[in-house]
């Protein structure tokens, strides 16, 4: 037998090869698909460019997100080394000791951390990122600082901080690179006047626990931001499928079967998603370079602190990846590729309810049976929280597919843009569904927080009792003799920009003479010296004199009148020296006559909130000498119309004692973590509203591009441009308006079960508008930004065919 | 100056896209009720020419009048309010809007033109029966087969009842019967409503529905013999 003759018998006995199955031809076709990604020519990467940019864009959030709690903690850290050691323990003064005291200030707005220090010896500690602790007249600044104050913007604060920069603070020493801090020597320093003496710098206390109510926000915030980062990714690896699809159908000519074009499919997602992996990796590790140069709500970071938690890292890296298959070869169930380039929908199935309605209901379940708890005294279940938060908010996703199609599937006539909108909805809902989810979700999920944050704000915040129309800021003027504090008080009177000192001296007013029978002690009273408009500032004294003395009652029913009326006795003598620890006078009696004229007043508020009572007395009615260990309050009504006035007043201050805190009067005072919370999430949900329009552009432009042929026929036979644009603003309104009426009565839903959860009810429903506003607005947005493409795609060039 | 009786004329016109020359000085007219053929091998400007007469691209020079207008120095609103109303449009394929049933599709450019749904929708019944697709008139593009397609777009080209009809490739995507079918249909009702036809081909089955054919070869235009 020759060669020849064996060969047609080798052709018909060779069995046909089987058909290849299981993981290894899986993995082919992936294989397959990761080529046709590369080398599918300009359309291939196209696609892979589309879903790059905005897998990337989801990955450089999630990244940024996984570094959060790094961030967090090297903020922490840092701020904690540079704390003085021990303050609150007695440090015996020595060779390696030195003085320490606060000197903060604020700037049009901005903190100014400033510390005084003074050696006692010549090995004194440096704080963190300081070689050598400034001398007197000098000081070293943070980066930020120097710049400031060598900037005609820091002309003012330059005045105020005038000594001789000597270095510069490193990154050690600074909580963020944007923080203006200064260190500066002092040779007045003493313990006295307020100043610690610490041998060394870093704090061991523990970070303040988080309130729990305000635990279940920071999760119910994660899982509200980070949802449509994740529903942004399932939607980007879908950018461009019906162009694909197209093409893979060529594959069913030469042989492939469904399942293999379908994986061959989720190979060339894969490879966007890797891709997309890479260029978020590269934009966050980009991004965090200029992250120093953003400062929002004064919260900034070094680029070293955004880094994300190896496992969760770790996590994104893979979940992306395996998120791109899963979606597509779940996108592709009910698409048949068929041969010659024909792709149909295989069955047209309805969206059922019946199976989505279970979701969102099971979460709100879990919510309910979380329980209730209060402030402070338990717990928060994190795992129930945070997966009926999930549900909820996967099940609102979930639904809207369904409340789009049958909304869609009941809209007739209208003008032709209403028409070609609502046509193109029923004809195919999924992808506008798609790229409205995100903002049903974080819609839905602002709603729920913004009711529990307006349920919960009272919890957090203090009514001051300041009146900032009344005065706009308080000093803390340092203990002097009276003819200094008048000075003083003279000094912030002629500083420009101040329009009207409230100013007292206080001391304390005792009735002579011995304690009588069932005193416990003898009656005392405050006695404040003012001019007649600061009186009037404290007291309602009606018409009033240089001269005159007023008997002040609290109105508040704080303090026992008796002691004022045993006290301050028109007619009657006050001793300013008494002792209260012996009740004998403090050197030669201090006396002083209540004059009989005195007119008894009721007492008011000041404008820093505090109640003055006693007796009040007008400059020219008493020797201020004879006042004991007087002190004195001081508050600055400023000009409006100087926009610098505060500025100019703490120039004063600073020049007066730089340890003389001005603080500014305001009515509402918000707990310190629970600001932090709400900026965090202010940030985050600005990044999301970024990244979900972003996400509806993106698949604006790629629905578009698909459409492009179309759009330059409408146009060859005379379509007005206005018709296609309104076209597009319905096609996205609509989903948008359905997705919003879903967000607000799941977020409502979400909102209430979570209200029950922090042991609140009644829910403020006027915080519906603003995420609902916004997300009206994103729409407009997204809209205009998609008309310049909308027009470039009109163009002739579609119509192109060779 | 344009040929006497022409509806439409084309003089000199040229246009390039970077550095290839499309169209190098054509010169072409047609008059109400004709058919002409534009012949001519894959990218010897054919489309670009029927682009430039039809208003839809501005050419580099050169000038198109059309019943009295210079259609070449028209503002775009202009021209697109002319697309509108006077001409028609079938392209070889992708052309009709997948999410609209056929009957609707026939009447969008009769709404576009201002006409109420119902009035539009019974014109768009009418043509679809003369073009004998009236039993697809619910159906969408997606659903029906491509001669059919077809003659859906040859009806909505012409139920705006059009002066001129361009027609780029119109049977280029079918089968010969079902290409034979629709050119006897569209020139058959072009002649009825005394529309000109312009039709680009490279078939010269399908250029001898024309009354006269033009050759464009290298960006230039020459009449063929015999056709005139």
């Amino acid at each position: 037998m020759t060669a020849t003759d064996r060969r047609p018998r080798d052709r018909t006995d060779r069995p046909a090869p089987a058909p290849r199955t299981g993981l290894g031809a899986r993995l082919g076709d992936l294989a397959m698909g990761v080529r046709f990604a590369v080398t599918g020519g300009r359309e291939g990467w196209a696609r892979t460019l589309l879903t790059a940019l905005g897998v990337g864009l989801g990955v450089t959030l999630l990244l940024a997100a996984a570094s959060v709690p790094h961030l967090l903690q090297s903020r922490e850290d840092r701020g904690r080394a540079r704390t003085p050691a021990d303050a609150a323990q007695t440090v015996h003064r020595a060779d390696n000791t030195l003085l320490t005291a606060t000197a903060d200030t604020v700037f049009r707005g901005d903190t100014v951390h400033g510390t005084l220090l003074h050696p006692d010896g010549a090995r004194p500690p440096a704080p963190p990122g300081v070689r050598d602790v400034p001398g007197p007249g000098e000081m070293v600044v943070s980066p930020a600082l120097r710049e400031l104050l060598a900037s005609p913007q820091g002309k003012l604060l330059r005045d105020r901080l005038d000594d001789r920069i000597t270095g510069t603070i490193g990154d050690a020493g600074l909580v963020g690179p944007g923080e203006l801090t200064y260190y500066a020597g002092s040779d007045t320093l003493t313990t006295e006047a307020g100043a610690h003496r610490v041998a060394s710098f870093g704090a061991r206390s523990e970070a303040e626990p988080l309130d729990p109510v305000l635990f279940v926000l920071l999760l119910v915030a994660c899982v509200v931001l980070l949802t449509p980062v994740a529903l942004f990714i399932a939607t980007a690896v879908r950018f461009g499928g019906e162009r694909r699809d197209r093409r893979l159908a060529a594959l069913r000519l030469i042989g492939a079967d469904a399942r293999t074009t379908r994986w061959i499919a989720a190979g060339e997602a894969l490879f966007g998603a890797v891709c997309g992996l890479v260029a978020g990796a590269g934009l966050f590790l980009l991004g965090r370079q200029f992250i120093g140069a953003v400062t929002v709500w004064e919260v900034n970071a070094f680029p070293a602190d955004l880094t994300p938690v190896p496992a969760l890292a770790a996590l994104i890296a893979v979940a992306v990846p395996l998120a791109a298959v899963a979606v597509t070869l779940f996108a592709l169930r009910g698409v048949t590729i068929e041969p010659l380039g024909v792709v149909r929908n295989a069955v047209t199935r309805r969206r059922r309810m019946w199976w989505r309605l279970p979701l969102p209901v099971a979460g709100l379940g879990i919510l309910l049976l979380a329980g209730e708890f209060q402030q402070q005294d338990e717990a928060a279940p994190p795992f129930m929280i945070a997966s009926g938060t999930v549900l909820v908010l996967l099940g609102i996703a979930l639904l809207l597919p369904w409340a789009v199609e049958a909304s869609a599937a009941r809209l007739r006539g209208g003008p032709v843009p209403w028409q070609l909108a609502t046509r193109r909805l029923q004809l195919s809902s999924g992808g506008a569904a798609r790229a409205v989810s995100g903002i049903t979700v974080a819609v839905a999920g602002a709603i729920a927080l913004q009711m529990v944050f307006a349920a919960i704000q009272g919890d957090f915040m203090k009514i001051t009792g300041q009146d900032g129309r009344r005065a706009q800021l308080n000093l803390s003027l340092p203990t002097a003799d009276v003819s200094t504090t008048r000075q003083m008080i003279s000094d912030f009177r002629k500083t420009e920009g101040v329009r009207a000192i409230i100013a007292g001296i206080e001391a304390d007013a005792a009735r002579p003479g011995p304690r009588r029978t069932g005193e416990p002690f003898v009656p005392r009273t405050q006695f404040t010296v003012g001019d007649c408009p600061s009186l009037r500032e404290m007291a309602r004294i009606g018409s009033c004199r240089d001269g005159d003395v007023f008997v002040v009652h609290d109105s508040t029913g704080m303090v026992d009148d008796a002691y004022i009326g045993q006290t301050a006795r028109p007619g009657k003598q006050v001793i300013f020296n008494l002792d209260s620890r012996t009740d004998e006078p403090d050197g030669p009696p201090r006396l002083w006559t209540v004059p009989k004229t005195a007119r008894t007043v009721d007492s008011r508020k000041d404008p820093a909130g505090e109640t003055r009572f006693g007796i009040f007395a007008t400059p020219a009615a008493v020797d201020t000498g004879l006042l004991a260990a007087p002190v004195a309050r001081a508050m600055v009504r400023t000009d409006p119309r100087v926009p610098d006035a505060a500025e100019y007043v703490r120039n004063t201050a600073a020049r007066i004692d730089p340890l003389m805190s001005v603080d500014t009067l305001q009515n509402l005072q918000r707990d310190k973590n629970y600001a932090s919370v709400r900026t965090g999430l202010l940030i985050a949900s600005a990044a999301t509203m970024a990244l979900i329009a972003a996400s509806m552009l993106v698949s604006m432009v790629e629905q578009l591009r698909e459409r492009r042929r179309l759009l330059s026929v409408l146009v060859a036979f005379g379509t007005r441009r206005a018709t296609l644009g309104w076209s597009v603003l319905w096609q996205t309104a609509l989903p948008v308006g359905l997705g919003l009426a879903l967000a607000v009565a799941g977020g409502s839903g979400l909102g209430v079960a979570l209200l029950r959860l922090v042991g609140k009810s009644d829910p403020d429903w006027s915080v519906l508008w603003p995420p609902v506003a916004t997300g009206a607005g994103l729409v407009l947005l997204v809209t205009l930004v998609s008309l310049p493409p909308l027009w470039r795609m009109m163009r002739p060039d579609g119509l192109r065919t060779e | 100056m344009t040929p006497a009786g022409s509806l439409l004329a084309a003089r000199d016109l040229r246009k390039a896209y970077g550095r290839t020359s499309a169209l190098d000085g054509v010169d072409f007219s047609v008059h109400p009720g004709e058919v002409v053929a534009v012949m001519g091998p894959s990218g010897s400007g054919k489309s670009t020419l029927l682009h430039c007469l039809a208003g839809i691209v501005r050419p580099d020079s050169g000038t198109v009048h059309y019943d009295g207008h210079v259609l070449t120095a028209e503002s775009d609103a202009r021209r697109s309010a002319l697309r509108r109303r006077d001409f028609g449009f079938v392209f070889q394929f992708g052309q009709l809007v997948p999410e609209l049933t056929c009957l609707e599709n026939v009447a969008l450019p009769l709404r576009l033109n201002g006409a109420k749904r119902r009035a539009a929708e019974a014109t768009a019944r009418e043509w679809l029966g003369r073009l004998e697709v009236d039993d697809v008139h619910g159906k969408r593009p997606g659903e029906i087969s491509g001669g059919q397609g077809q003659r859906v777009a040859v009806a909505r080209a012409l139920a705006v009842r059009p002066r001129v009809l361009f027609a780029d490739e119109p049977t280029g995507a079918l089968d010969s019967l079902n290409g034979e079918r629709v050119m006897t249909l569209l020139t058959d009702a072009a002649r009825d409503t005394r529309a000109a036809v312009v039709l680009v081909t490279h078939e010269p089955r399908v250029a001898a529905y024309a009354d006269r054919e033009v050759v464009v070869r290298d960006g230039t235009a020459r009449e063929l013999a015999g056709t005139a």
